[in-house]
């Protein structure tokens, strides 16, 4: 055998070590997609896990044959899907070509620039088939209620098209009551129909969202709310407090157990399985859970009504929209808009919907022989025309969501008074908006 | 290869010592020639991030300096504390209790067991929980604990041990003990295995003669067993500790931090800094915290186990 | 007589308390590794209705839909390739820092400074660690790529690999080498054709221990990954626990997935397994 030097051991040794660690991104590289063109072949959309996207997972398949091009729908659950689009817009990357976003979640978006403007850039006009609220909510900065100090004087853009038309609603069991008008209905029925292993009121009680999500029409009928016109902080006013009473005590009374862990799954699952008498409700959570045949037991027993009167006087219901946006990192940004467009046609809209899709098309909302198979198309109607309340458009909303609705669900588990509580999610939420450069 | 070993002429003497100090400072620097670029660029590599966090700690998001306020934010946060006490807490529920019943099991197996078949069937019946992914065994006790649909309170009440559904994870005090039972079920047997192991080296000669003088079973341990595992315990928990301190998967899944921030343990509540508030200025001064503290504790902590080093 | 009577009823009594302490022992060990496999196994109507410790029927349907109609098999795909570049690149690079390590003279504060560093990096907090590499990954442009993984991955596995392969290259004789160097071969040669052959099943095992350590890793991926392009398998398992749909069959069916990969690789690598954990302090012989 031949004899090498030290020197040649050594740069074998390097050679080989080299050789084996380029072989990753040799591997690497047989896992990634190849270059741009101008015609994709296919589109990445970031979506949300769940009956809100599982429609347009069903309809991608029909724009394929239409088109040739794949839609791969990348889901995510809820949280995470918000900090993977802040996360992804702040690498620059360019793995989605279109993201679904909740409502609640524009001004971020719209604050950051990640988006690219779909009116200037690829021709959207509003449509007066569309309620004017949908085209509102995706556009930044907001065009009616306070905006924040960074953004005004911007040139307002839509950013965002609804594609599920979420507005929340309430829902009660039509076989045994008519219909709650106010919240002191809603509890005298929660304490006449509460039984054993029956639950006169289902609190979606989980930390965060979920308790921010079913707490907040509740605050808004009774007069209360997070800020008021000049973002000043509204939590620990009397109305505030006292529709967090009413939620935490009142109500909790008659609720299901282990309410500060319920998410809208479980809520679903009680109400379809006839263990619950009412409860705010989706209309994600109707057709996929409480009106679907293989798995509930209450079909055709329960109705939908638009949220019920508050002290204030009003019934508010909450804006809880997906749209879909075009990311900046997109590069394939008018594929990208046909996309969204292809969407928004009232027959590809019509099959959106013979899917389980939410629509929101007056047209379609208003359609008597739909009416059967959607019962809470009516509703949602009524919904959109009393111009439901939206979340405040802030881009500290992730930061303020997680402070109230970690304080909602300490006062749902009865671990501290509504009143602290709030004291204690204002005091934080203060503190934010503070560091945030809003007016305080 | 074992024929080759035979043939080995012995070394000393056939060689000039002067010559074998030749090759030895050879091969010393063949060594350096090796070593050195290898090292230099993991070393390069590991202190990169390190020079980012404390950059990043330093200056605001659009990268002007802004001294120390970052630190300032970071520190005045109660929930950092809170954070800190729930890890705490978890660390003194579960290093306690996984090293007690692993010693138990350990000296269980080791008195009663003889069989090597079933002594070997234990073996691979311990690994096994180890190398189970976290977040697959976050997925089991979520199937075990969450409400509605969890089994364990279908087993209670089924068995009529109790009459409601019993919130484990929206209680305080069970969602830590929810949170660390999963701990347990994971880790314990990583004790057991590091103390049975320990137990093994002990002399049986040393055993007998304690048998004979009448040792019990409890002075047998106390006075011959637990003499060769206390530098197991340190090293149990030394590993221990530092698993604490990166929980994250299993807690993520079964409780996100929740009720409340009861269980958000350190690493939950970094990556909810950096991650859904976006602060990254304050989470890269929470990095270069704990960096710093846990490069101290480990200066002062290793010196003690019984790492074979040269 | 009457004495020994006494004595046999306490074993008996010892016997029999022992015995229970470990039927409830194996009990809290195995039911949730059951109730994993029993819910993976149920139909999506089952679920539905109230709980059934033994499934009414059997399906792997939820299988399906994991891998098939949710197309976890990408994930599964990328879990591999991470996993396997992560090995190489880990083992690579802790073979070239131990060899001179245990093969050549070094100083023995070399030595011990080396490893003590290499053991002081298991004490990292990944969390710590992602918050600045992620800037690293935004500045490379590799976020939502494998290779991001790979290279956190090696490093945080490097300092297990040195560990280990230190152990299995010192146990090995210096002369084995030294004959081949006599016998005319180079370094490089005794290497590969002396060296790494003896040390093989040391290599692999440690190959498979990082494998399964790669292969459970969550938090990095979670954060570094944003499309089926470089999502790992655990994070797919994550993604299944949501908001409105009932899937826990598809969540446990997940979890048995996840968990079978590095089960079936134990039973290839059991014996260094501890070794591995302890930094070989600990070593079956």
């Amino acid at each position: 055998m031949q004899r090498i030097t030290r020197r040649e051991f050594v740069k074998r040794t390097a050679v080989t070590s080299a050789a084996f660690t380029s072989l990753p991104a040799i591997l690497a590289a047989c896992g990634t997609s190849t270059g741009t063109s101008n015609k994709p072949s296919k589109l990445v959309i970031a979506a949300v896990k769940g009956n809100e996207d599982a429609p347009l997972k069903k309809v991608v398949g029909k724009y394929k044959s239409e088109t040739g091009i794949t839609m791969e729908v990348v889901e995510f659950p809820y949280d995470q899907l918000f900090e993977k689009l802040v996360t992804t817009f702040q690498a620059n990357g360019s793995s989605y070509d279109l993201c679904m976003m909740d409502d609640p979640w524009m001004p971020k978006f719209g604050t950051m620039g990640a988006l690219q403007p779909l009116d200037s850039n690829f021709g959207f006009t509003r449509d007066s088939d569309i309620p004017t609220v949908v085209y509102d909510v995706g556009t930044w900065p907001p065009p009616h209620g306070p905006v924040p100090p960074t953004e005004q004087g911007k040139t307002q853009h839509l950013y965002g098209i609804t594609i599920v038309g979420n507005v929340e609603m309430f829902m009660y069991r039509k076989d045994k009551s008519d219909a709650p008008k106010s919240w002191d209905d809603v509890l005298s029925n929660a304490a006449k129909y509460n039984a054993a292993n029956f639950y006169g009121y289902v609190i979606r009680g989980k930390a965060t969202n979920p308790v921010s999500s079913d707490s907040l029409p509740i605050l808004w009928s009774f007069g209360g709310n997070i800020f008021d016109d000049n973002w000043k902080v509204q939590l620990d006013t009397p109305a505030s407090i006292d529709a967090v009473t009413f939620l935490t005590r009142s109500l909790k009374k008659y609720a299901e157990p282990g309410a500060e862990n319920t998410d809208a799954a479980d809520r679903s699952r009680l109400m379809a399985i006839g263990q619950a008498y009412q409860s705010t409700v989706w209309p994600g959570e109707i057709t996929d859970i409480v009106e679907d045949p293989s798995v509930s037991q209450v079909k055709g027993k329960v109705a939908y009504i638009p949220i019920p009167q508050g002290k204030s006087g009003k019934g508010l219901g909450m804006m809880g929209n997906w749209l879909l946006g075009i990311p900046k990192g997109s590069k394939n940004g008018s594929a990208a808009a046909d996309f969204i467009k292809w969407m928004l046609k009232t027959d590809n809209m019509r099959n959106y919907v013979a899917n389980g899709g939410i629509p929101i098309r007056k047209s379609i909302l208003n359609d008597s022989s739909l009416a059967s198979a959607n019962p809470y198309f009516q509703a949602l109607a009524q919904s959109f025309d009393a111009v439901p309340n939206w979340r405040p458009r802030t881009d500290q909303w992730n930061a303020v969501e997680t402070s109230y609705g970690t304080a909602m669900n300490a006062a749902v588990a009865g671990q501290m008074s509504p009143q602290a509580a709030m004291q204690k999610a204002a005091g934080e939420i203060r503190t934010t908006m503070k560091a945030a450069n809003y007016p305080s | 290869m074992s024929r080759l070993v035979a043939e080995i002429p012995a070394p000393t003497g056939t060689e000039p010592v002067r010559a074998g100090r030749r090759r030895r400072g050879r091969q010393e620097r063949l060594a350096y020639m090796i070593l050195l670029p290898a090292l230099g660029t993991v070393f390069v590599i590991v202190t990169i991030p390190f020079v980012i966090a404390v950059f990043q700690s330093i200056s605001s998001d659009d990268g002007t300096l802004i001294g120390l306020s970052n630190y300032g934010r970071a520190l005045s946060n109660p929930l950092l504390y809170e954070a800190l006490r729930a890890t705490g807490f978890y660390a003194l529920i579960v290093l306690p209790t996984e090293i007690l019943l692993g010693l138990a099991f350990a000296l269980l197996v080791h008195r009663t067991v003889r069989r090597p078949g079933l002594r070997a069937t234990l073996y691979v019946l311990a690994v096994l929980p180890l190398v189970v992914p976290p977040v697959a065994v976050g997925v089991v006790a979520r199937l075990i604990y969450a409400p509605g649909y969890g089994v364990l309170n279908y087993l209670l009440q089924s068995a009529g041990i109790t009459h409601s559904e019993i919130q484990w994870l929206g209680v305080p005090i069970l969602a830590m003990g929810s949170v660390a039972t999963v701990d347990i079920w994971q880790w314990t047997p990583f004790v057991y295995l590091v103390l049975f192991a320990g137990l093994q080296t002990v002399p049986r000669e040393s055993v007998e003669a304690a048998q004979v003088d009448g040792a019990t079973w409890w002075t047998q341990f106390i006075y011959i067993e637990l003499h060769y595992l206390w530098p197991l315990f340190l090293l149990i928990l030394f590993f221990r500790t530092a698993d604490v301190l990166r929980v994250f998967d299993h807690v993520f899944i079964l409780t996100g931090g929740g009720p409340g921030t009861t269980t958000q343990l350190l690493s939950l509540y970094m990556y909810r800094i950096e991650f859904k508030f976006f602060d990254a200025g304050q989470a890269a001064a929470l990095a270069v915290l704990v960096l710093v503290s846990i490069s101290i504790l480990y200066a002062l902590v290793t010196r003690a186990l019984p790492l074979e080093r040269a | 007589m009457r004495r020994r009577r006494r004595r046999s009823a306490a074993v008996w009594a010892r016997v029999a308390l022992i015995t229970v302490g470990l039927a409830v022992a194996g009990l809290l060990y195995a039911f949730p590794l059951y109730w994993l496999v029993v819910t993976s196994l149920k139909s999506k109507a089952e679920l539905y209705t109230s709980i059934t410790l033994f499934p009414r029927s059997l399906t792997l349907e939820s299988y399906g839909n994991v891998l098939i109609d949710s197309g976890f098999w990408m994930l599964l795909r990328n879990s591999v390739i991470v996993c396997l570049s992560t090995v190489i690149v880990t083992i690579a690079v802790g073979l070239v820092i131990t060899y001179p390590l245990t093969r050549l003279p070094v100083p023995p504060r070399l030595r011990v400074g080396v490893l003590n560093w290499a053991l002081s990096l298991r004490f990292l907090p990944p969390i710590a660690v992602v918050i600045p590499y992620f800037a690293i990954v935004r500045t490379l442009q590799i976020y939502d790529q494998p290779i991001a993984l790979i290279g956190i991955y090696s490093l945080f596995n490097l300092p297990f690999a040195i560990w280990m392969l230190k152990g299995f290259l010192a146990e090995i004789p210096l002369e084995v080498e030294e004959v081949a160097l006599v016998d005319g071969a180079n370094r490089w040669t005794a290497f590969l054709r002396v060296l790494l052959p003896l040390a093989a099943p040391g290599i692999m095992a440690a190959g498979i221990i990082v494998f399964t350590f790669a292969w459970s890793e969550f938090l990095f991926a979670l954060i570094l990954t944003a499309t089926p392009n470089a999502q790992t398998f655990p994070v797919g398992v994550q993604g299944l626990v949501t908001q409105f749909a009932i899937i826990w069959n598809q969540m446990a069916a997940a979890g048995v997935i996840a968990m079978s990969v590095p089960l079936v690789l134990m039973v290839v690598a059991r014996k260094y397994m501890v070794a591995g954990l302890t930094f070989g302090v600990i070593r079956e012989k």
